[in-house]
């Protein structure tokens, strides 16, 4: 049997084992969720994927790329019943392909026909791609979204570069962008006087504070600087010098950042431009 | 006296019975026998649905004993048999087995076969009652057939069961049918295409003919468009010599496809008797507009990757011709010409090393003429689909526009999947099995007739002629994607896509 068989055989069992009434049982979904994680990224990406569930019922396919050791691929899937509150619950498909030697080269042999048919396909690509690899390359081609968080790279903005090399190809989102979106919110606000805005300063991720800085330049069209201090999360903005206050609006959970951006099936202009003015 | 006119059976709820009789099977040493036949006997008999006083003669040119052949068939059925072997059911089968080495086509008169059957008639009560089924090369049909025609006997019913392929174009499918009906009435013949055995199939008819609510839908005013797809991710596995000659169009259009087709397609029928449900196919296909090149797409599949492996290009395969210009994907958009259907497209595909093993009917439905959402539900809404699972996984599913949950009036499209798991689930029936029970009670519904064959050949022809007059360039499509780019235009054509997958 093969790999695709030997998942389908493992989720219809334990479909069937939930439903002992022989009525024939009900899956909802509305997009498969493919996730690349290499092995570090693992635990972090399974961790996500929990608050995923009720805005999105998936299928989940974890892809985890172990290049070098052995071939083949191995398979599990496991249908998780998420409690989402109120005594209601979410079956929810969950397969993890181990991508073994060459396999890891070729994963949309293994994720084309895992996908279910006829909803979009979203990929949630872990740490930093290698931009010239077949992998990406294969991922692109069969997905619909590619959705990364720039702040799990390193060499900053050359990869704002790499990352614009893929837009004609597949709408692309990224989670750095979507935790910017209460500090535009409050840039914004400061129209019309940000009109004449030279330099901003921000301390937080490396990546959210590029593309602050990308998107103001490509808004207003103008050179701006930007003075950069690394923490955790955005802990402050100034323009010209001038604090700007922070915003009321909680920031959002990894889950919630990512439900957000599986909401939007569109290409992102304001985006696709800030990530063009990093400077890349 | 057959259950069905018993009157005291009436109200029982218990299934017909067949006559006692005997299965002949020609062929009997080949891969058929091994793999579907005697385990879908083994399946009948562990149920209780096979006729008390039975026996299978099996009928090959390779020697063995009686014997071996039970020894060897005991095998066959611990491995692919659906059902835990037990001993005493194969036992009970094993005591009706009989094997003759002959070559029955050239016996010099020397009727063993015949001899065989007088003393199982004698023995266990078959009562003269003959149900031969074919598994022989389709060149050895004709005589086979008319071998048995010469030596039918007066007593008892024969019916005979004819593997696919019938003929391999209109010419040969008339002459086989010339010699089959010569020595049997077209009742007494029983064309196999399984695809008609499988449960979700039949499925189909009650998803249509037994709900109020399809019907009336299932016409041109609301369906935009029907795709069927029977896709494999398998190459051509060894059968090089069949495939050459055969190529997709005659191993999948010519019969599945365009049964499934026809079974989508055609109205509903008076009854559910063989006529009844047959004629109202041949209609759907006699109303089917000869399709032009331009609506016509083959391919070849080259190397690619299939589930993380490499695989070798069609032209490679042992065997193969390597400049070869067999057909390993087809993808057709047909017509059918009747007032449910006029200009509705069905755009029909199948191919050998396809991203997946998929069979599917997906009836596309007009889009609503006005969603009040437009503008926020962006591309995340799409036209309602309901898609029948044929394989692997048995089921049917809708897709809807739904309200994504949180604030706001975001919609999206929900699949909704009612799936029974049939390939996957223990206790869906095999398609032979349900084939030769039909047979043995006589009931053609499910098996293709004489002149549905010739309508599926008709439309062969028309579309193999047009293909001598260019030259492809293959191989075309890498193995492990969906088909040749050349696919998706001929619907891009028409403003429409394959449905994504
Ligand atoms: N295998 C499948 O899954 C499958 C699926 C669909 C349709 N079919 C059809 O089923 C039939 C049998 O297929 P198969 O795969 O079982 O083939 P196979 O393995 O080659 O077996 C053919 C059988 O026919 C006998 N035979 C060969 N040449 C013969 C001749 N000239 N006269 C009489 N008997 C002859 C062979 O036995 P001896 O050499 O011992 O006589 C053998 O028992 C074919 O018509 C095929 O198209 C098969």
């Amino acid at each position: 049997m093969g790999v695709v068989a030997e998942v389908e055989r493992k989720l219809a069992q334990q479909r069937c084992r939930q439903e002992d009434d022989g009525v024939p049982e009900l899956r909802a979904s509305t997009i498969t969720d493919v996730v690349w994680a290499p092995p570090r990224w693992l635990p972090q990406a399974r961790r996500v994927l929990a608050g995923l569930a009720e805005r999105n019922p998936a299928r989940t396919i974890f892809l985890v790329p172990l290049p070098g050791r052995g071939t083949g691929v191995e398979a599990d899937a496991v249908v998780y019943d998420f409690e989402i509150g109120d005594g209601r619950e979410v079956l929810s498909e969950v397969i993890e392909l181990r991508l073994r030697g060459e396999a890891a080269r070729h994963p949309a042999s293994v994720v084309l026909p895992l996908l279910i048919s006829d909803l979009p396909a979203f990929c949630r690509w872990r740490g930093r791609p290698d931009w010239d690899g077949s992998a990406l390359q294969e991922i692109v081609e069969v997905c619909d979204r590619l959705v990364v968080d720039s702040s799990e790279w390193r060499g900053l903005p050359a990869a704002y570069g790499e990352l614009a090399g893929l837009f004609e190809g597949i709408v692309v989102s990224d989670i750095a962008w979507r935790r910017t979106l209460p500090w535009r919110v409050a840039l914004a606000d400061r129209w019309p006087q940000i009109r004449k805005v030279d330099r901003l300063a921000v301390e937080g991720p490396r990546a959210d504070a590029l593309l602050l800085t990308g998107w103001l330049r490509s808004r207003l069209r103008r050179d701006v600087a930007l003075t950069h201090r690394s923490a955790a999360t955005i802990s402050r903005v100034r323009v010209d010098g001038d604090t700007v206050a922070p915003p009321r609006q909680r920031s959002l959970s990894d889950s919630g950042l990512l439900s957000a951006e599986l909401d939007t099936l569109t290409r992102d202009p304001v985006y696709e431009a800030a990530v063009r003015s990093t400077g890349a | 006296m057959p259950a069905a006119t018993n009157p005291l059976a009436q109200g029982l709820g218990v299934r017909r019975q067949p006559d006692p009789c005997a299965l002949v099977v020609f062929g009997a040493s080949g891969d058929l026998t091994k793999r579907k036949l005697v385990p879908a006997l083994y399946a009948l008999a562990y149920r209780g649905l096979l006729p008390e006083r039975f026996a299978v003669v099996g009928v090959a040119r390779t020697e063995q004993a009686t014997r071996q052949f039970v020894s060897r068939m005991r095998t066959a059925v611990k491995e692919f048999a659906r059902d835990p072997f037990r001993t005493d059911v194969f036992e009970t089968l094993a005591e009706g087995m009989h094997y003759v080495a002959t070559d029955f086509a050239a016996d010099a008169g020397e009727d063993l076969v015949g001899k065989t059957l007088d003393d199982v008639d004698a023995k266990r009560g078959t009562a003269g009652n003959r149900l031969h089924y074919l598994a022989v090369p389709p060149q050895a049909f004709p005589v086979v057939v008319r071998k048995l025609g010469e030596r039918r006997e007066r007593e008892g019913w024969a019916r005979v069961i004819i593997e696919k392929p019938f003929g391999d174009d209109l010419a040969s499918a008339r002459e086989l049918s010339a010699a089959v009906r010569r020595w049997f009435a077209e009742d007494e013949v029983f064309r196999i295409d399984h695809y008609l055995g499988k449960e979700t199939v039949q499925n189909l008819m009650a998803l249509r003919f037994a709900n109020g609510i399809f019907e009336p839908i299932w016409n041109r005013q609301l369906v935009d468009h029907v795709q069927i797809t029977v896709a494999e991710s398998i190459g051509i596995e060894g059968r090089a010599g069949y495939y050459e000659r055969a190529g997709v169009i005659r191993d999948i259009f010519q019969n599945h496809l365009l049964q499934l087709l026809a079974l989508t397609a055609m109205e509903p029928p008076i009854d559910f008797s063989a006529d009844a449900v047959r004629n109202e196919k041949v209609k759907v296909l006699r109303a089917m507009r000869t399709p032009g090149p331009a609506s016509v797409v083959r391919g070849q599949y080259g190397r690619g990757w299939i589930e993380g492996e490499p695989v070798v290009a069609y032209r490679e395969e042992p065997g193969v011709d390597p400049r070869s210009l067999t057909e390993t994907y087809l993808a057709v958009k047909l017509h059918i010409d009747n007032w449910r259907w006029a200009d509705t497209p069905f755009y029909l595909r199948a191919g050998k090393r396809l991203a997946r093993r998929e069979t599917t009917i997906a009836i596309q439905f007009k889009r609503a003429p006005h969603p009040p959402f437009e503008e926020i539900a962006g591309d995340g809404l799409r036209p309602n689909v309901l898609l029948v699972h044929v394989q692997p996984d048995e089921g049917v599913s809708l897709a809807i526009g739904a309200k994504v949950p949180g604030a706001g009036m975001s919609i999206r499209t929900v699949h909704m999947d009612f799936l029974y798991g049939g390939a996957f689930r223990e206790g869906v029936p095999e398609a032979y099995e349900r084939l030769i029970l039909d047979a043995m009670l006589g009931d053609a519904t499910l098996f293709t007739r004489e002149d549905e064959v010739e309508e599926q050949w008709k439309l062969v022809d028309a579309i193999v002629g047009a293909w001598s007059r260019d030259q492809p360039t293959f191989p075309d499509y890498a193995a492990g994607g969906w088909g040749p780019a050349k696919a998706d235009d001929l619907l891009h054509r028409d403003g429409r896509s394959w449905r994504r997958h």
